[in-house]
């Protein structure tokens, strides 16, 4: 087994650590957002950027060339801005939703056969490329982070509206926080993703048409949310069904593009 | 000898409990007319949100019972599906007993029962419905209350209706200290509910009140601001939590009130507590996204998870109890004890 197989399965492997001790110490309501769940979410991400620092070197650019790459680059974008985002809007436990996120990311990517191949070296290198390639990626996991904020508020408003807070769900945090947390993350997701299809146009060559569609149609989304919430306002629960449900789209096309 | 008969929170819903509520202003006609019936000597009724209860002496319990069941029926028009609770003799004693320590309250160990059965018991008192036995039981009563809150750890944790709202009004908003709570009603549950959100930070209070006079009172002891009570809905779109406890017979707070002010206050949810018997908030309103509402019994259920992680120190407090019973002359048998007229001083 490659080295770089290594850490990627250490990097899952801490995420379902971090993941199955959140939930346990949750279950006995003994959840203290500190340093064990930082500590193994960062060792999780630092393996994943040593493998893609690895991995950028043998290609000489960033390493999004196939699938099992996209998908481990989403994986550590998720991580990354947990630990921008979180501590913005008071989420430390937004890493119980965030582990499994990056986990099954993680484990989508090292099913993918081309885990297995070795890295082809770029032929031609275009800034604006992997520019593009880039931010619509971390776009991405800005949205599967506002899909699990959105499912955290959804779990709660059902909670609160049915007058009674289970001892798991008490010590998730205020849905008022999420709620903002949602909009910053879909605000940042959207902003990125503009500008990675603004970077897509200034491409000497065009990605393919079809992968460029697919793109705009997640952007409309997003875009299409973010401006009827600015203009007509919208009540928290649907923008984190929303969030939640519509992050759907985003897999989905990460599918298409893989299979082209 | 004792009896005791009523209704409480326990077994029976707030649409019950809110038709045979009395008020405090007729609390004196009512236990006049309890005396007034055959075979009850001595009446106090103590009457909460949670809780309806006639307490009375008479040389034949049962028969007294009968009496005051018919009352109770046709005085607030109950059918044979509402169902009083009864208990006679030491049961009563111990009945009292425990509601005066909280025991029996929907917030495990909350205080303000303690209160308002002094309340009930000074109405009762006065109206002159108080003699001998009554008299003792409910000295006995603010003896043994204190004794549970001073000698246990009942009191400690959220266990009352303050703390509850306080814990859910975190949930919903995180740190208080952004928060604008505003007062509908002044009494004085709806002041301690407001007061906890306050030591939590909470930034400002609005009182709303239909006598201004009580409005501008209340918000001055607050460090609040005062408005009519034509006001409030305007202020909805303002404010983050709203308590409501008016004495109002009928529903203030309805459905296209909120809705106008939640357009406005673009997805930041909007909590209310609903303490009023009869409620003051349409059910209706909790079914508007991003709106949380909690009426007595919607708190109740929360504090029942307090009640269940107390069970070692009812345990406790239920030792104190039956060791007072036990000792009480009430119910040592053929005890002269010589008839008094207590005072309340005597209790404190």
């Amino acid at each position: 087994m490659s080295r770089e197989l290594l850490v990627l399965i250490l990097a899952a492997l801490c995420y379902l650590g971090g993941f199955g001790y959140a939930v346990r110490s949750l279950r006995h309501g003994t959840y203290r957002p500190g340093r064990w769940t930082l500590l193994i979410m960062a060792i999780g991400g630092l393996c994943q950027t040593v493998f893609l620092h690895w991995r950028g070197r043998e290609i000489g650019g960033c390493p999004m060339t196939n699938p099992f790459e996209l998908l481990t680059f989403i994986s550590w974008s998720i991580v990354v801005l947990y630990f921008i985002i979180g501590p913005a809007y008071r989420l430390s436990l937004l890493g119980v939703f965030t582990s499994p996120l990056a986990l099954l990311f993680q484990i989508a990517a090292l099913l993918r056969p081309e885990s297995l191949a070795p890295a082809v070296p770029k032929s031609t290198h275009s800034f604006w490329g992997e520019l593009h390639a880039a931010l619509a990626l971390v776009s991405y996991g800005a949205f599967a982070l506002a899909c699990a904020a959105g499912i955290m508020f959804l779990l709660q408003d059902r909670q609160l509206k049915q007058h009674r807070i289970s001892p798991v769900l008490r010590q998730l945090p205020p849905i008022h926080y999420l709620t903002r947390a949602i909009r910053g993350l879909l605000i940042t997701g959207t902003g990125l993703l503009t500008i990675g299809i603004v970077s897509a146009y200034r491409m000497e060559k065009l990605p393919p048409a079809s992968k460029l569609t697919i793109v705009w149609i997640v952007w409309t989304l997003y875009a299409s949310l973010i401006l009827y919430e600015s203009w007509r306002g919208m009540s928290a629960r649907r923008a984190a069904a929303t969030a939640a449900f519509g992050f759907l789209i985003p897999v989905i096309s990460l599918w298409f593009i893989g299979r082209h | 000898m004792l009896l005791c008969l009523g209704l409480s929170y326990a077994r029976t819903p707030v649409e019950v409990r809110e038709r045979v509520a009395v008020p405090g202003k007729d609390l004196p006609d009512a236990v006049k007319a309890l005396t007034q019936l055959e075979d009850v000597d001595e009446a106090v009724i103590v009457s909460t949100c949670n809780r309806m209860e006639i307490y009375a002496s008479s040389p034949s319990p049962s028969t007294a019972a009968a009496h005051v069941d018919a009352w109770l029926r046709d005085r607030f028009h109950l059918g044979s599906e509402i169902e009083f609770f009864q208990h006679q003799r030491e049961d009563a004693a111990r009945h009292l007993f425990a509601v005066a320590s909280g025991l029996d309250s929907m917030v495990l160990g909350e205080t303000e029962i303690f209160g308002q059965i002094k309340d009930a018991y000074a109405a009762a008192h006065a109206a002159g419905t108080t003699s001998r036995e009554l008299n003792k039981l409910f000295q006995e009563s603010f003896r043994v209350g204190k004794a549970v809150r001073n000698n246990t750890s009942i009191q400690r944790g959220s266990t009352s209706v303050g703390s509850v709202a306080v814990e859910l009004a975190e949930k919903i908003f995180g740190d208080l200290r952004d928060s604008q709570v505003m007062l509908l009603g002044a009494g004085d549950m709806s002041r301690r509910c407001a007061q906890s959100l306050q030591s939590r930070g909470a930034k400002g209070i609005i009182v709303s009140n239909r006598s201004h006079e009580r409005a501008v009172e209340l918000a001055a002891e607050m460090n609040g601001t005062a408005i009519t009570f034509e006001e409030w809905p305007a202020q909805t779109a303002h404010v983050d939590v709203i308590i409501s406890s008016t004495a109002a017979p009928h529903t203030v707070i309805h459905p296209e009130q909120v809705l106008p002010a939640l357009r406005r206050r673009r997805g930041r949810p909007l909590f209310i507590i609903d303490i009023a018997v009869p409620r003051d908030v349409d059910p209706l309103v909790h079914d508007i996204e991003g709106v949380y509402l909690y009426d007595i019994d919607a708190l109740e259920a929360l504090a029942s998870e307090t009640r269940q992680r107390r069970e070692n120190e009812i345990t406790q407090c239920l030792a104190i109890i039956e060791e007072n019973i036990g000792s009480s002359p009430l119910f040592r048998p053929h005890h002269p004890y010589p008839p008094q007229r207590a005072t309340l001083a005597d209790s404190t």
